[in-house]
């Protein structure tokens, strides 16, 4: 479904700051998996999602969607294919525009954008029982600006906006780390809700290890720019938060931060 | 009071394309400036030349719509800052004004125009011209309402929202800045079309300072009705441009010399910009904004703060 076939990149080359983010990254996801990727701040994790969705472009190397290489496809372009959840719960939606509207641009993703009006009756009772999911009430509040939303309300929308379109791709960027821990375990619980019931092939970028056990069939470490661990169904199930501190510790005799700690 | 009303109709098709860039696309076009006397210049040499008063009018505000997609891709495809782009398409526009015109005034006093019919029934300065602007107005008003609500239009209100997100729902965000600024300056391009046959001259310099009048009639609207959604924003703009010829009409008749009437609308806007920050007017949409780069609404992100 998703493959990164050794995908390089590097900031300010040749220069002071020079940074390997990624350092020959490969990776391929089949149809359905649930992949949870961890590592330390700097690790390559956001870089790594930024590529596939095209944000940024990569030095060397290949990515594919459903077969198809998307390298030189600009981020609008392969949206049809990626479905996104940023950190920031501002970010995923437009927020003087209501609930309706919101969703109306996220149901023509990656579509042609016609002069039809965009929302109307028939979509709206659509949305009503696509939000309804969402056991937030939201449905009643079709007309509301999402500005007006608290933080974990907008998650929720922006997750359900990347997602009931069924995009090849979700990308979960650190998706909860903004909210506070009850709205973050409910945008977790939707998360896997919805990743289950659309069969979502999907990549989730978290700094909490709990989590990133809890969730999917599969989970990867990375450390500099390098995938050191994948971990698959079975064996991922028997892994704890001690294990996995054990093998950072052993791989790269390095402290983890404060971050990942309390995370 | 009556062509201060009609003027104001006549200014409120500038003010709906002003409010294009300026709220909608968040993008402060100077081109403005410019285009209006494109419009005017391209309709009135038309006219001169014999050509049909609706075609000559039309044409002009397709001489609109080029110049805003010169500004857009300046922006957009050059990287060039979007008050730059516009600045520079401005200025180059007064040299290509000048040619289009062959000198700097084209009188139209006795030319077949779409204001003659009104004035040779004597119906200027009444019930019926006004009720026809009006109906101009309000026609281009609800075309605006209903493009911003197709899915194409919100591709572009939510451009002008939030970038970053519209970029991953798949939206070309050039493309929308493009279509919005020729849209913007075509509507403008119309007005200074109309407005030089309603004056009955096109003149090289009617078009400076328009951007700032295009402003203080979305500011002042929208201190009347501040309503975000499209509807209420078109309606508020139209109102905000009757407002304001209606002050400028009322400066004047109280003996204010006109050589201060662009200070006034400077101060305006000056005014309007400053006083959110100063707790008065608070419910009035920060026009900052526009200026102070995209995305940025500390109203909106104390908002969120507290509701979370």
């Amino acid at each position: 479904m998703l493959t990164l076939e050794n995908v390089t990149k590097t900031f300010f080359p040749g220069t002071v700051n020079e940074r390997v983010a990624l350092n020959g990254v490969s990776l391929h996801l089949e149809a359905g998996d649930f992949v949870t990727v961890i590592g330390s701040n700097g690790a390559g994790k956001s870089t790594m999602l930024n590529i596939i969705s095209g944000k940024i472009p990569l030095d060397s190397g290949d990515l594919h969607i459903d077969g198809k290489s998307v390298r030189n496809l600009k981020d609008y372009q392969r949206a049809k294919f990626i479905g996104r959840v940023f950190q920031d719960p501002m970010a995923g939606t437009a927020p003087d525009l209501t609930i309706e509207q919101n969703l109306a641009l996220a149901l023509k993703r990656g579509q042609p954008r016609l002069f039809r009006i965009g929302v109307t009756s028939s979509r709206r009772e659509m949305f009503t029982e696509e939000l309804k999911t969402l056991e937030l009430g939201l449905e009643n509040r079709l007309k509301m600006r999402v500005g007006l939303l608290s933080g974990g309300q907008r998650q929720a929308l922006s997750l359900l906006m990347a997602s009931f379109t069924q995009p090849a791709i979700l990308l979960l960027d650190e998706h909860t780390a903004a909210l506070d821990p009850q709205r973050a375990a409910l945008v977790m619980k939707l998360t896997k809700a919805v990743v289950e019931r659309e069969q979502l092939t999907t990549l989730m970028v978290t700094h909490n290890m709990e989590q990133a056990l809890q969730v999917g069939n599969r989970l990867i470490m990375m450390h500099e720019g390098r995938i050191l661990l994948d971990v698959k169904e079975e064996e991922k199930k028997k892994l704890t938060v001690p294990k996995l501190l054990d093998f950072f510790a052993q791989v790269k005799g390095a402290q983890l931060d404060d971050r990942v700690m309390l995370g | 009071m009556i062509p201060a009303l009609e003027l104001g109709l006549l200014y409120s098709i500038v003010a709906l394309g002003v409010y294009l860039t300026f709220r909608i696309l968040n993008f402060p076009d100077l081109t403005v400036d410019g285009s209006f006397t494109t419009g005017a210049a391209v309709a009135a040499s038309l006219l001169v030349s014999g050509t049909p008063p609706v075609l000559a009018t039309l044409a002009g505000g397709l001489a609109g719509a080029i110049a805003g997609v010169i500004t857009g891709l300046l922006y957009s495809k050059g990287r060039i800052n979007g008050l730059l782009a516009g600045i520079l398409t401005m200025i180059g526009l007064w040299s290509i004004n000048l040619a289009i015109m062959g000198r700097s005034n084209i009188p139209m006093l006795r030319q077949e125009t779409l204001m003659t019919p009104l004035r040779e029934n004597g119906l200027m300065g009444g019930p019926v011209s006004i009720l026809i602007f009006a109906i101009i107005a309000l026609v281009l008003k609800f075309a605006i309402d209903w493009f911003l609500s197709t899915d194409h239009g919100l591709g572009i209100q939510a451009t002008g929202n939030n970038e970053e997100m519209i970029r991953s729902l798949g939206v070309n965000t050039s493309r929308m800045a493009i279509i919005t600024l020729a849209l913007s300056n075509a509507l403008v391009a119309l007005a200074g079309a109309l407005i030089a046959q309603y004056q009955g001259f096109a003149d090289i310099s009617m078009g400076i300072g328009l951007v700032l009048v295009g402003l203080a009639s979305v500011i002042i609207g929208q201190a009347v009705i501040p309503a975000r959604a499209v509807w209420w924003g078109t309606l508020a703009v139209i109102l905000g441009a009757i407002i304001y010829r209606f002050v400028i009409f009322a400066a004047l008749a109280a003996g204010l010399d006109p050589n201060y009437m662009k200070l006034i609308s400077a101060v305006l806007v000056v005014v309007a910009l400053l006083l959110p920050r100063w707790g008065l007017l608070k419910r009035v949409p920060s026009l900052r904004q526009a200026f102070s780069g995209r995305a940025t609404r500390p109203d909106l992100e104390k908002e969120v703060l507290e509701s979370c």
